[in-house]
């Protein structure tokens, strides 16, 4: 937590680069140890640590709830397996850029009506964006499968990465350790950029207009624009992690993305902290293993998993969580984690508002 | 009666009533003026239960009003009359008036029929929404919705404010002669010393949240440093 | 006139107002807690399902149907006077994401603890009415004895909370209590018993409308009102939350538009003709068509 912590304040570029760099090291050679199925699991951590560092910026820090995030990475997604469905040699990298552009435009299209919104008008609006999405998605099935969904199954391990680890196989879905490596690396990058994001002038100039917007836009800043830009990166964010997402499962579907995926997102980002950059890490492990810790609280409490109530018991632990965190800490996890670490500062850090990160 | 002792009130660090003790007695107006930010609105707002004082007590009659909730304090006979008049803009004359009535055991209708003979400009106008009332013709809505539930204290925070002299005369008529006739202990805040002096029994002055002088009106009236220093009567 | 009355537009009317009516009591439901407390509630469709589960699945147990609703809308609403209390009560004053976040995982509770109870099988309620469209002239209208019963029920129910509000002590009482909470308390109004009270009312409304959707063709099932709050929830925005006119209107005009939408393009894009609209009104009037005020209260 304190490592973490380091990531904060007076940090110039170069060593956030390196502690980010040597995070994501640590990261990827845990992946070597961990058996495949932990591995898959991480992957999916780190897809949704890449989406809640988007939504953290956009609830934290630019203060525009959202719950149409599931309905961005659902572009992404579509986005990057319809391509890969009919190029199926492009690099990677482009498909992955191609996610995050077009996320960033579906963020585009629904911050024009949005940003005049505030508050529950929002998040409403941002609903019924999430909502509609994965019906359109249903409706053009010929391009996107409709119920069935696209499979990436053409995609390959780079050869580089044979190399690297002789014994790999080539086809993705097939090596948990690839896909998890693939996808912490590419949560590093997305950590790399949004804690840079975060310091930036642009960062502080939302901050501002979170605060109060008159003051902000007395100083020169513009509202509109400013909450555009964040809608786009946080989209952007959304639709990369949406890809990763679907790329670990080897498959874009509509059911990937229900209405019940906003409210893990809002879940996470809360218990890990809301406008925070550990916190989105946190609420990323937490994903990863959310199965497991279900599974050991269904086997503490002598619950079936296969009844009715076991099968249902992650979403009633993620809402009452989601509940008990915002009653009770709601600053999540990150921000119990600072307030041990600043035992002799805490009452100056809680005096200093929600965004302590 | 009202009976404040020892009152103080802290919002955060700022200490805004110190050690305020008077008292108001039936039948008599105590006037409480002072400059801005005296803390005259925060006894009053003491008294009514909206904030919580540090220390000290406040009596009704014989009753602790500690920890009573506000709602109840106007159900024991407080009626206070807030800064700005508290006339619900988007409700109509009559319902002002109803919503006045309703807390206590009056006949409503009797009530309310009883204020418009007071009142006749409100009589007149009880079908319309108070948004569209003269500030004059709110401020006798604010004191008729006050008196209809027939209270033992009336509280009022700046009534004159903002209306004119010649409204302003009237509405003190109307106060003495409501607090002599009902019997009411009346606690008048206000900024405009000299028309609140002319009316009142008693005066208590503030400065900066402790109490600096408190006598009967007209010894107050009298006094020619308080007069100078802490009401801004000065006669050229 | 029969032919008029069969045509592929009346149609559609009927159908869009059939929906519109269960769109203007969710919607309503939301103004009535947004005016008092300023919170949207996003799971006041998930709470309506539950209500309708507890209360419409006693006719498993031979309780008569009707029974069954008022069942229904009475433990809605000691649900909604709960949730207030425990839920709500201790958010009063905090930054407006602290509700919504909260609701939010309410929903998510209420949804998963229904599916562990009563499992996602999408179950029907008989209604004591025929689905059966009528006829004229050998062609159908596409209104049925339930649809009928559904429309009146509505507007006998929006009108009744109508009277409630307008005509009523306890009325004037939840009206002063949203509009000017303080000044309410100074005149004796028990102004957190009228949050609580307004809280019910708004649960009581959103039942009805859960009970008459689980009614008809839809069935009940634990996610039947997520489309449905949407949907209601677009309603309150375009009419405006501080209007339960408003809210009515907006659900009456977001259940024609999706109607004209389905029938007109297809059936999966129809939430999207609703998000449309509200875009476009959005656009004009950034907080709805009915309010008042055009300053900035959210």
């Amino acid at each position: 937590m304190r490592w973490l912590r380091g990531l904060r304040r007076q940090e110039t570029t170069p060593t956030r680069l390196i502690s980010v760099a040597v995070l994501t090291a640590v990261a990827l050679a845990i992946t070597f140890i961990l058996p495949p199925v932990a591995n898959s699991q991480l992957a999916g951590g780190a897809a949704i640590t890449i989406v809640i560092l988007g939504l953290s910026w956009l609830i934290g820090w630019s203060g525009q709830i959202s719950l149409g995030n599931s309905g961005f990475m659902a572009v992404g997604a579509y986005a990057a397996g319809i391509w890969a469905h009919h190029h199926a040699t492009t690099p990677l990298i482009f498909t992955f850029a191609l996610a995050t552009v077009v996320g960033g435009l579906s963020g585009l299209v629904v911050a024009i009506p949005s940003t005049r919104l505030r508050g529950p008008y929002l998040a409403g609006m941002t609903l019924a964006f999430s909502a509609a999405i994965t019906p359109l998605a249903q409706n053009f099935s010929s391009v996107t499968g409709g119920e069935g969904g696209i499979f990436f199954n053409t995609l390959t391990t780079p050869g580089w990465f044979q190399h690297l680890f002789s014994g790999v196989d080539a086809t993705i879905n097939a090596n948990a350790q690839w896909t998890a490596d693939l996808a912490v690396m590419t949560a590093g990058v997305t950590f790399f950029i949004m804690a840079n994001l975060f310091h930036s002038r642009t960062g502080r100039a939302m901050r501002l207009v979170r605060d109060n917007d008159v003051a902000a836009e007395l100083m020169g800043v513009n509202l509109s624009r400013t909450r555009t830009f964040a809608f786009v990166v946080a989209a952007s964010f959304a639709g990369l992690g949406g890809a990763l997402f679907s790329l670990i499962n080897a498959t874009v579907r509509p059911e990937t993305f229900p209405l019940t995926l906003s409210i893990t997102l809002l879940t996470l980002m809360v218990l890990g902290g809301i406008g925070t950059l550990s916190g989105a890490v946190i609420g990323g492990i937490v994903y990863s293993f959310s199965t497991n810790l279900v599974s050991h609280i269904n086997s503490l409490t002598g619950v079936n998993p296969a009844s009715n109530l076991g099968a249902n018991m992650q979403g009633i632990i993620f809402g009452v969580l989601l509940i008990l965190t915002m009653l009770f800490a709601p600053r999540g996890i990150a921000g119990l984690g600072i307030k041990a670490v600043n035992l002799r500062h805490s009452r100056a850090v809680l005096a200093s508002d929600e965004n302590v990160n | 009666m009202i009976r404040v002792s020892d009152l103080s009130v802290n919002y955060g660090a700022i200490r805004a009533l110190r050690n305020v003790s008077f008292e108001a007695t039936p039948g008599k107006i105590t006037a409480v003026l002072g400059a801005n930010g005296a803390g005259k609105t925060t006894l009053l707002r003491a008294i009514s239960g909206l904030v919580t004082p540090q220390t000290g007590t406040i009596l009704l009659g014989e009753q602790s009003l500690a920890r009573v909730a506000t709602e109840n304090i106007a159900r024991m006979g407080v009626a206070h009359v807030p800064e700005g008049r508290g006339v619900i803009e988007e409700l109509t004359v009559e319902e002002n008036l109803r919503l006045g009535a309703l807390a206590s055991k009056v006949n409503i209708s009797e009530g309310i029929e009883a204020q418009y003979a007071q009142f006749p400009v409100l009589g007149d106008r009880r079908r319309k929404y108070c948004g569209t009332l003269s500030g004059g013709e709110r401020q006798m809505l604010a004191m008729a919705r006050a008196l209809i539930a027939r209270p033992k204290v009336l509280l009022l925070d700046e009534p004159s404010l903002g209306l004119a002299p010649q409204v302003t005369a009237e509405l003190m008529k109307t106060i003495l002669s409501a607090c002599e006739s009902e019997n009411l202990t009346v606690i008048l805040v206000e900024q405009n010393a000299k028309s609140a002096l002319r009316i009142s029994h008693d005066a208590v002055v503030l400065h900066l949240g402790a109490v600096v002088a408190s006598g009967s009106a007209a010894e107050v009236a009298a006094d020619e440093d308080l007069r100078r220093y802490y009401l801004g009567l000065v006669e050229e | 006139m029969s032919s008029f009355l069969t045509s592929s537009f009346m149609s559609n009317i009927f159908g869009g107002l059939a929906q519109g009516v269960i769109y203007s009591l969710v919607a309503l439901s939301l103004v009535i807690i947004w005016q008092s407390t300023h919170v949207l509630n996003f799971a006041q469709g998930a709470m309506a399902m539950f209500a309708t589960y507890v209360g419409m699945t006693q006719i498993d147990r031979g309780l008569s149907y009707w029974w069954c609703v008022i069942l229904s809308v009475v433990v809605g609403m000691a649900f909604g006077g709960i949730t207030e209390r425990v839920l709500i009560r201790p958010l009063y004053g905090k930054p407006e994401i602290n509700p919504i976040v909260v609701m939010v995982g309410f929903l998510g509770v209420i949804e998963a603890v229904t599916t562990a109870i009563w499992t996602s099988t999408s179950r029907n309620i008989a209604a004591p009415f025929s689905q059966i469209y009528f006829k004229a002239g050998g062609k159908l209208v596409l209104l049925s004895p339930f649809i009928i019963f559904q429309i009146i029920l509505a507007v006998v129910i929006m009108m009744l909370v109508a009277a409630l509000f307008r005509f009523t002590r306890l009325g004037l009482q939840l009206r002063a209590s949203a509009l000017a909470p303080e000044v309410a308390r100074l005149l004796g109004v028990r102004v957190n018993r009228m949050l609580t009270i307004g809280w019910m009312l708004s649960a009581g409304v959103g039942s009805i409308a859960a009970v008459i959707l689980a009614s008809g063709s839809f069935g009940l099932f634990p996610t039947n009102m997520d489309g449905v709050f949407v949907a209601g929830f677009i309603a309150a925005a375009v009419g405006g939350l501080d209007s339960p006119v408003g809210a009515i209107a907006g659900g009456l005009i977001i259940g024609l538009t999706e109607q004209f939408v389905l029938a007109y393009w297809s059936p999966s894009v129809a939430p999207l003709g609703g998000m449309i609209v509200l875009v476009a009104v959005l656009m004009i009037r950034p907080h709805g068509i009915f309010t008042r005020s055009v300053s900035r209260r959210v």
